[in-house]
């Protein structure tokens, strides 16, 4: 993963807001996207992620703000100037054209001869990894094929972003996961920004260098994938991407760069003041990823700290276990993951454990 | 197992049977006759044997013939041309225009035509441009004209307006029907590509929406070439076209060889065009799903 703080700025946005009649979709957007960086939008269906990436294009106009696409003002700009192109969920081929007339559909306009065009054209298809595809129909591709034709038309003419509109959610989940590699591959070798719509968090992390989580018209928390994982911004983050265990808690005092609270089942713990973001006003809770707890077995001992647990539930996966664990003798029950490496024995509903966690670990969202 | 193939074809043609005779009775029969009849001896109002092509050869010798069959098509071409030239603006701006809840409303009211009756309309046709009629009359009463325009006299430029009047409902909607089958995200993905709406159309929209129009095309030239009643009221009958010249051979020369053999004429030609047409659309269709 490269750092996208020293790259130039490639859009920007400036307090946009939309609205389709009285619906307000979205809702003061502010934030850039660095030159060359993959960009992921990502949230539930209706949270207006599609909506940016169609205002970014061109296709909706917004009813105030300033979007500036490599620093000029796209205010007057229509979609068809623009320096983007798209990749839509559909993949909107042309039927009635050959996928060579696909993707050289851009080009009607290009004063080149018709013989480097047909020559670009062949290497685009050729990038895609369709070389030899271009005499064949558009209606008797597959899905895949679909879409690297799609990638392909996009392409081809050089914009300054990609945008892509949920372009794996049509693929079956081997093809989904093999295109999301393609996708870092061919992103990497174009060097262009690529803007991925998607409401798939795993999706999201795999393939971005940066994620804007959306809800309800707004952005909630803009950061690269491993700070969104460790250090959501607030509980609602925190549950869309991956699972987060909540664990009530009290607070004791604050002081500088300390927190000290009393989290039930955990005990007394120090928070560093980077481990408790912006408060919202909700009633404190400390959240805790189920991978950074561990099971104790045998004569293990807690790098830091560990806590009695009761068994009340084990979810088999074959090459992970996932715990469901009542801690401290309280009520308060979490889930935890352990990989099945040998030695660690599955273990079963109402065994007593001791469970290892680590302070640092910890998010307290309040 | 209970059904056999060839049980199972024999329940199939019960079940088929009624249409099946309804059919060949209708449909069959007649055009066996037409057929049978064309290569026939004529004599007033009876045929008899021996067979011969004397009939077809009889069509090339008078120039009339020709010409009827060539003002047929000529006029149904212009019909079908006019109709769908104007059907298509119509058939785009309900389907990309009007909202969804609304368009069945649109696609209602485009049909009201219909609940006239074709005469009754033919006959308001003369009413609006036949001698002292409404356009006539409010021309020369506004001062513009003089003279009576009487239109209606001027019997192919009458015959066509009141047939490409007539057809306009139905070229209306096979092209509503193409337009709408058009994903829309296709005419975003023009643009996006660089194109304006205008281009977008040329290269995206109308040729996707070519077997609507071809269909139109169809459904309007082929009742329009053989038309009966339009040239008979417009036009005080002075311009006969098919259809007329076969019911004077028929009915009232009674010569029904003769008048098969033109009958069977004309319907080579319209199937022919017709196969032209339907080519046509197999060359943009084949190119989708």
């Amino acid at each position: 993963m490269t750092t996208s703080d020293d790259r130039p700025t490639m859009i920007e946005f400036k307090d946009v807001h939309k609205y389709y009649g009285d619906y307000h979709a979205l809702r003061g957007i502010n934030g850039t996207i660095k030159a060359g960086e993959f960009f992921s939008l990502l949230g539930p269906s209706g949270c207006g992620k599609t909506t940016l990436l169609r205002t970014i294009a061109g296709f909706e106009d917004i009813s105030s703000g300033v979007i500036m696409i490599d620093g000029k003002d796209m205010a007057t700009v229509a979609a068809n100037a623009r320096p983007t192109n798209m990749v839509f969920q559909s993949y909107a081929i042309f039927p009635h054209m050959t996928v060579a007339e696909n993707v050289g559909f851009g080009l009607r306009k290009d004063p080149r001869s018709k013989e480097e065009k047909a020559k670009a054209v062949a290497e685009a298809l050729e990038m895609v990894g369709l070389k030899g595809y271009g005499n064949r129909a558009a209606h008797a591709l597959s899905g895949g094929q679909r879409q690297r034709v799609a990638l392909a038309r996009a392409l081809i003419l050089k914009p300054k972003v990609l945008l892509l509109d949920e372009p794996l959610s049509a693929l079956d989940k081997k093809m989904r996961e093999h295109m999301q590699v393609e996708l870092i591959k061919l992103q990497r070798q174009v060097g262009i920004t690529f803007i991925l719509v998607t409401h798939d968090q795993e999706e999201a992390l795999v393939m971005s260098d940066r994620i804007a989580v959306m809800f309800e018209g707004e952005i909630a928390q803009l950061d690269d994938p491993e700070t969104l994982y460790r250090r959501p911004a607030n509980k609602k983050v925190a549950n869309f991407i991956g699972t987060m265990n909540f664990i009530p808690a009290e607070i004791l005092s604050e002081t500088g760069d300390k927190v000290e609270i009393e989290a039930k089942g955990l005990g007394r713990v120090a928070l560093d003041i980077a481990q408790a973001p912006v408060p919202t006003g909700e009633a404190p809770v400390v959240g805790l990823r189920p991978e950074t707890l561990t099971l104790l077995y045998d004569d293990q001992k807690a790098a830091e700290r560990e806590t009695e647990g009761l068994i009340d539930e084990v979810i088999y996966l074959g090459d992970m276990t996932y715990y469901d664990v009542y801690l401290g003798g309280t009520d308060v029950e979490v889930r935890l993951s352990m990989r099945n490496v040998p030695g660690r024995p599955v273990l079963d509903v109402g065994a007593k454990v001791r469970v290892a966690w680590s302070p640092s670990a910890l998010v307290l969202f309040r | 197992m209970a059904a056999t193939p060839r049980s199972e074809a024999r329940a199939g043609l019960k079940l088929i049977s009624p249409t099946a005779i309804y059919v060949i009775l209708l449909l069959a029969v007649p055009l066996a006759t037409v057929l049978v009849y064309s290569v026939m001896t004529g004599g007033r109002a009876n045929v008899s044997l021996p067979l011969t092509f004397d009939n077809y050869a009889q069509l090339g010798t008078k120039w009339v013939y020709g010409y009827i069959l060539l003002k047929s098509l000529l006029i149904a071409l212009s019909v079908t041309a006019i109709t769908v030239l104007l059907a298509y603006p119509v058939a785009y701006f309900v389907s990309f225009h009007i909202k969804p809840e609304r368009k069945s409303l649109w696609l209602f009211l485009i049909t009201i035509p219909f609940w006239t009756s074709y005469i009754i309309r033919v006959s308001l046709w003369f009413v609006i441009i036949g001698k002292d009629g409404l356009l006539d009359s409010s021309l020369m009463s506004l001062g513009i004209m003089d003279q009576p325009l009487n239109l209606a006299s001027y019997g192919i430029p009458s015959i066509i307006l009141v047939l490409a009047h007539a057809y306009a409902p139905f070229a209306v909607l096979p092209i509503f029907v193409s337009l709408e089958k058009v994903d829309r995200s296709l005419l975003e993905a023009g643009q996006d590509l660089g194109e304006s709406r205008w281009i977008t159309f040329l290269r995206v929209t109308l040729p996707l929406s070519m077997p609507g129009v071809i269909a139109s095309s169809l459904i309007v030239f082929i009742p329009t070439v053989g038309d009966y009643v339009t040239p008979k009221l417009v036009g005080d009958g002075k311009q006969p076209l098919i259809a007329n010249f076969i019911e004077t051979q028929l009915l009232k020369l009674q010569d029904f060889p003769q008048g098969s053999a033109f009958a069977v004429v004309s319907m080579l030609m319209v199937a022919i065009v017709s196969i032209g047409f339907v080519f046509l659309n197999k060359r943009f269709i084949g190119g989708q799903k």
